[in-house]
């Protein structure tokens, strides 16, 4: 039986022109899930059912063993959270923000967050307020990470970042990161800073989990095929074809099965490869978004 | 319950309240001041300024812990926390009530001494109490509504309504027979009246804010 610290079993959540349904989500123990979806894909939702600040309509959550959202408080002892849409107090300093959490959380540490005060070349007796908004994301970094949580969750900590600030808050959370073996669920809309971080990756489109592996099958399951065919040739029927792209004579196949034999059966069939393109998790998460939405609209 | 979350919380929104808490507790200072040196007429002025203050500090407290919390985006991280929605709920109602019923309480024992101490005003005793204890329910009027509707607009609706509510409750305890009697006249009265009045207040403080942790407890998305 797997460790889990997130368990979603089909939990269902409903509003007025949005839902979310059927979520299924196993976050192993020391995993770090990169969660990708389109804005309003339903991201922000799961996360906040799974800190218990929504209940959802149907089915179980269960994070670090406790059921959601009734054990929540417990739960949150062991999390630490961080999103796009938290703000610390603006006239507090952020030594204030550490005085304010270091008794609540037993495992707060202390020297870990100087260390990170150093790192995230951050000052502690300056007002939030006074703070970019990248050296704000730090900040909240910092107090979720010195709390020593069992699990981490980030939603969106990356947007509304500059390109810069974006980049030097991923190298810092990776540096940290390196050094700590933690579980993470991080969701963003952007699968460059997903990418870099995780080593599973779950999709989400439109309030349903459309996908979820390891980050290295995805990479490797998926190909574009592109395909030269003869004048009357007909486009070979590959397994796990989820788009097919070019013109009639200069297909393009993207497939999420992909195998090397599938080459040589190209070839038997008559068609020439080309080439066979690796993905980007951006252009996996895009094919896969697009052939979801057209089987649900044929 | 978590008690010492709460604890926590209560005291983080002492913190950030502090300066208008000062602020207010020299406003009713000043206005104890005009109600004592001033006459009749500063009694009066006095009086409402007085009035006024309780009810500036009590809304700023609700709109700062309550709507405030919500506006800044501050709440995430208050959830982030070990508390429940019950804790946060109790700790809102508890740090709200605990910040203004002690200013409230040196205010009504100043103005109650005052007029202990001036024979001529002695008849305004039981008046004085009933309109101290409608100031409370209009504050956990304010609480109620803050917690439930998580609005600003709707806490200053309330805001208003309340304040309107002191004139009408006023003018109705002034006619009030038990109360009425003697109310300008030299002699400390305290008849039944003046008790119901004051136990219907209480009453209402109950459903107000029983009400809203129960609405609270039954809520289901919390951001």
């Amino acid at each position: 039986m797997k460790d889990l610290s997130v368990h979603f079993e089909g939990v269902c959540k409903r509003y007025a022109h949005f839902s979310l349904e059927g979520i299924h989500l196993e976050l192993p123990t020391g995993g770090i899930m990169g969660f990708i979806g389109a804005n309003g894909a339903g991201k922000s939702t799961t996360i906040r059912i799974l800190m218990g600040l929504v209940h959802q309509d149907a089915g179980t959550v269960s994070v670090l063993g406790h059921s959601m959202p009734e054990e929540q408080a417990a739960a949150k002892l062991d999390i630490g959270f961080v999103s796009e849409d938290m703000r610390l107090y603006g006239e507090a300093t952020l030594a204030w923000h550490m005085e304010f959490l270091r008794p609540i959380y037993p495992r707060w540490d202390e020297a870990y967050a100087t260390s990170l005060l150093q790192r995230f070349d951050l000052r502690a007796e300056q007002k939030i307020k006074g703070l970019s908004h990248g050296q704000r994301v730090k900040a909240a970094l910092l107090l979720a990470l010195a709390r020593r949580p069992r699990l981490l969750v980030l939603d969106e900590p990356t947007t509304g970042l500059d390109p810069v600030a974006r980049v030097e808050v991923l190298d810092e959370l990776m540096a940290v990161l390196a050094d700590e073996d933690r579980t993470i669920l991080f969701s963003s809309h952007n699968t460059l800073d997903v990418e870099q971080i995780s080593d599973q990756i779950t999709f989400i489109d439109r309030g349903r989990i459309i996908d979820s592996d390891d980050k290295e099958v995805f990479l490797d399951r998926w190909r574009r095929l592109r395909l030269v065919l003869p004048p009357d040739g007909v486009i070979p029927r590959l397994p796990g074809v989820v788009e097919v792209g070019g013109s009639s004579r200069l297909p393009v196949l993207t497939t999420n099965r992909f195998e090397p034999a599938m080459v040589s059966a190209c070839s038997d069939l008559g068609a020439t490869v080309q080439s066979v393109d690796t993905m980007t998790l951006e252009e996996i998460f895009v094919a896969n978004v697009h052939s979801r939405r057209e089987r649900l609209t044929a | 319950m978590n008690t010492a979350m709460v604890r926590r919380m209560i005291w983080k929104d002492w913190y950030f309240q502090r300066r208008a808490i000062l602020l207010a507790l020299a406003g009713g200072v000043a206005s104890l001041g005009i109600i004592g040196f001033g006459g009749k007429t500063g009694f009066y002025i006095g009086l409402i300024l007085l009035i006024t203050v309780m009810i500036l500090i009590g809304a700023t407290m609700v709109m700062g812990t309550l709507v405030g919390e919500r506006e800044n985006q501050t709440l995430a991280f208050v959830m982030s926390m070990p508390i429940s929605y019950r804790e946060y709920t109790v700790a809102k109602i508890l740090g709200n009530l605990l910040t203004f019923v002690p200013f409230w309480l040196i205010l009504v024992a100043a103005s109650l001494g005052l007029i202990l101490v001036a024979p001529t005003i002695h008849g305004l005793f039981a008046f004085t109490v009933i309109m101290a204890v409608e100031i409370l329910v209009n504050i956990c009027l304010m609480i109620a509504v803050a917690l439930v509707t998580e609005s600003k607009g709707w806490t200053i609706s309330a805001m208003i309504a309340g304040n309107l509510a002191i004139n009408v409750v006023g003018y109705l305890v002034a006619h009030i027979q038990g109360v009425s009697e003697g109310m300008f006249g030299t002699v400390i009265t305290w008849r039944p009246a003046a008790t119901v009045s004051v136990a219907i207040e209480f009453v209402l403080m109950g459903v107000l804010l029983g009400g809203a942790y129960f609405i609270q407890s039954r809520k289901r998305d919390f951001l």
